[in-house]
């Protein structure tokens, strides 16, 4: 019931036809094709509207004896004549990708910042299943094994990063923009340190460096929580500890109890390893979503600990836009930073997530009858004025540059400046013929 | 597609651009261009062939301050300047002889030519009018007519029977042309003490608008005009002071950018033009686009792609075909000095509908 008052779920956005010329999303094909004709592909000459830039090519040169060189109100970098576009055919696949990407990052941002204000678990995955559905890719298990390997080869190194696997429940601990959701489902460090790398194609190098950072990140908020949280898992952790040899090294760290736990169910699969758990089925690789990962957690770990943890949760979700875009082969500048275009879409283009509203300043920038409309839009929206002094006007300003000031010979000492401060006082004149509408 | 007809005029002025003009005369693509930099600037859209293309430079008028208005005079070889020395000046094209018809007490803003009255009318920050006949400055006889006005003016025009004075305070006075013309020809003869002349406008208003008035242009039908605010808004309103066309009166928004934070930015309406044909109308705006619009149906025409710095000013020629637009960094809020930017001038050749309205839906 809940999910139903939430907007159009992943899948929804993705499958709304889009202009590729302005990236605008409309609700139907036919009206795409019409926003093409009338916006794109519109002879600025005759105001005849074609079909395709092709046609309208053809058309300015038959007709206008005039050559087309770029599509009008198009994107910068998408003026160009080259692609033949019909609605959404002849979109080419690198744009098509980057644009299912940006609704899906986009998708996850709206879903966080939501939950972020309402504490609501994500709706995505339990739901509808959506952020699911973008994440068919799984992590082939000689993937897993090779990032266990890896992840192990690090270790050796002796890094504090050995205690991450005792820290994964003990998350509540972590700060949420840190935790990968990868490393909410598996509880092994080695998993989770990788879980980032592994997820990315090998085609995107950048993404290895968010990684090693929340790798880092995470010894510190697990000292912090050691207190509190070791006890309850020690009785847990215990019986799988003996079987996981790779891992001793992490058990001569200060706490004891803790670094047993990670190698507990620990195979070398991640995956298969948390069967340990006794909640093997929401932790198949496809359940990389927070909320899985709550139900899981919740239930199998003791009390005391998965209360605290509860929390951190409803943020973790920031991590599953990463995994998102990780899992897209998005590149994020920056991990938390808005998705935005990768396009180079200058500033004036508003992303996606706000064309509603500026398609609203278009409106607003019809002429209106009367002005009681534009007042009452005035209200909803904050506004900021570029020139705002209202008895000076912005000439006057110039001209009392000192690079402008100019003294007439007979006013030898006295400026512009003063003249026109002088010449500022005003009278009104609102009485007698004044001509008012009424309507103001 | 938009690039291709429009074209940038070679050797524009080094410093923003304060006035631009097309010349009145039919079919000349002829504009004058008063300029920051203490020059006036006359170009030619055509070359030597008469083929209208890059457009040259023809020639420059040097001033002693910076020029802050120029018109054409009674043909296209005679142009009058209006500057921050006070000085209102009319300019033989040909000899380049400068001739100083008055001087006000503070920087002139405006200065404007009626045709059908011969009378050139100057508006300056000391809050007075200058009425000139065009034989001032040379004629010791001719002086001008000094109308005090409530405000300081910002922005005047004027149609063959009317003169509409935009001012501070949000006023703004239309007066009959006839009237004024009438005036300047009788204080001719009776010439005493700098021929102050208190002159009751046809009309006083106020703004439509609720912020400082940026702009004022006519319609060429002499029937009503608009005028614009730093508050991104255009005001259409008619002459006829009936309660029926009063009625039709109406202001809207524009040249506003919603910013990444949400926030409505809105830019000041500096340049508005009419075009001579069509009756629509051009607006240009501190966020440096220039957009058309068809003042009757309250319609936009189009709005042009944006340009790399504020609109300063925008023209039609005579013959309605072309649009001539001054690119020049505008002043801020909170800045001492103008931002750096681009001086440029662009010109728009308009297809035979560009700038027709499409009607009324």
């Amino acid at each position: 019931m809940v999910k139903k008052r939430r907007g159009p779920s992943l899948d929804e956005l993705l499958a709304r036809p889009w202009c590729y010329y302005c990236e605008r999303d409309f609700d139907d094909l036919k009206i795409l094709t019409l926003h093409q004709k009338a916006k794109h592909f519109k002879c600025e000459r005759c105001g005849r509207r074609l079909n395709t830039a092709g046609g309208l090519s053809v058309h300015m040169s038959q007709v206008h004896k005039e050559q087309l060189t770029e599509i009008e109100n198009a994107l910068p970098n998408r003026v160009g004549l080259d692609v033949e576009i019909f609605g959404m055919e002849g979109i080419p696949d690198d744009v098509l990708q980057a644009h299912h990407q940006r609704v899906a990052t986009q998708f996850q941002q709206a879903e966080t910042e939501r939950q972020a204000a309402t504490g609501n678990p994500p709706s995505g995955a339990s739901a509808g299943g959506q952020p699911a559905a973008k994440k068919p890719k799984l992590e082939a298990s000689s993937d897993l094994k090779k990032r266990l390997a890896e992840h192990r080869a690090r270790r050796a190194e002796g890094a504090a990063g050995g205690s991450s696997g005792d820290a994964t429940p003990v998350g509540a601990g972590q700060t949420p923009g840190q935790t990968p959701p990868v490393s909410t489902p598996t509880p092994t460090p080695g998993a989770y340190e990788q879980s980032p790398t592994a997820s990315t194609p090998a085609t995107l190098p950048t993404i290895p460096v968010p990684a090693p950072a929340q790798q880092y990140s995470y010894p510190q908020p697990y000292g912090g929580v050691l207190a509190a949280a070791p006890p309850p898992q020690l009785p847990y952790q215990q019986p799988p500890n003996l079987g996981y040899p790779p891992f001793s090294p992490a058990t001569a760290q200060p706490v004891p109890g803790v670094p047993a736990y990670p190698p507990a169910g620990y195979p070398p699969q991640p995956f298969p390893g948390q069967p340990g758990y006794g909640a093997p089925s929401p932790y198949t690789p496809q359940q990389h979503t927070p909320t899985e990962s709550i139900t899981p957690r919740s239930g199998s770990l003791p009390a005391p600990s998965g209360l605290p943890q509860r929390p951190s949760f409803g943020a973790p979700s920031v991590n599953a836009q990463q995994m998102q875009q990780m899992h897209m082969g998005h590149l994020p500048p920056h991990p938390t930073a808005a998705p935005g275009y990768s396009n180079g879409e200058t500033a004036q283009v508003p992303p996606p997530a706000t064309d509603t509203q500026s398609g609203a300043a278009k409106e607003a920038e019809k002429p209106t009858d009367g002005t009681e409309k534009p007042s009452k839009k005035e209200k909803s929206k904050p506004t900021r004025m570029i020139y705002s002094d209202e008895t000076t006007s912005p000439e006057e300003k110039m001209a009392r540059l000192a690079r402008y000031a100019f003294a007439r010979e007979r006013f030898q000492a006295e400026t512009t400046l003063g003249e026109l401060q002088g010449s500022a006082v005003t009278g009104t004149i609102r009485d007698q013929d004044t001509v008012v509408d009424p309507a103001h | 597609m938009s690039s291709s007809n429009q074209f940038i005029l070679d050797n524009p002025p080094t410093d923003a651009i304060s006035a631009l003009k097309f010349s009145p005369e039919a079919d000349s693509t002829r504009i004058v261009v008063a300029s920051w930099d203490k020059n006036v600037y006359l170009y030619d859209l055509r070359d030597e062939n008469g083929t209208v293309g890059e457009g040259k430079l023809l020639q420059t008028f040097e001033h002693r301050a910076p020029v802050l208005d120029v018109c054409f005079g009674n043909t296209e070889n005679e142009i009058y300047t209006a500057g921050l020395d006070w000085d209102v000046r009319k300019i033989d094209i040909n000899t380049g002889q400068q001739t100083v018809l008055s001087s006000h007490e503070a920087g002139v803003r405006n200065v404007v030519y009626s045709r059908e009255h011969q009378i050139i009318i100057s508006g300056s920050w000391d809050s007075t009018l200058h009425i000139h006949r065009t034989d001032a400055g040379t004629n010791t006889e001719s002086q001008p007519v000094v109308v005090p006005l409530p405000s300081k003016p910002f922005s005047i025009s004027l149609t063959s029977t009317k003169l509409v004075v935009a001012m501070a305070s949000r006023s703004l006075e239309i007066y009959d042309l006839k009237a004024l013309a009438v005036l300047t020809a009788q204080a001719d003869s009776t010439s005493t003490n700098g021929n102050r002349v208190e002159v009751e406008p046809w009309q006083r208003r106020e703004s439509s608008l609720k912020f400082m008035t940026r702009c004022v242009a006519c319609m060429p039908g002499d029937t009503g005009y608009a005028s614009s605010s730093i508050e991104g808004r255009v005001a259409v309103e008619w002459f006829d002071p009936s309660p029926e066309s009063q009625a039709r009166k109406y202001a809207f928004k524009c040249h506003r950018q919603t910013s990444e934070d949400g926030v409505d930015v809105v830019y000041p309406v500096n340049a508005l033009a009419f075009h001579p044909v069509h009756g629509s109308f051009a607006s240009g705006g501190g966020d440096g686009v220039v957009a058309l619009w068809d003042g009757i149906a309250k319609r936009r025409i189009r709005q042009y792609q944006k340009y790399p710095s504020s609109i300063s000013s925008v023209d039609f020629s005579s013959s309605g075909k072309y649009l001539a637009i001054a690119v020049s960094p505008g002043f801020e809020d909170g800045k001492d000095e103008v931002a750096e930017g681009v001086v440029k001038i662009f010109v728009r050749e308009l297809s035979e509908t560009e700038a027709k309205g499409k009607g009324a839906k």
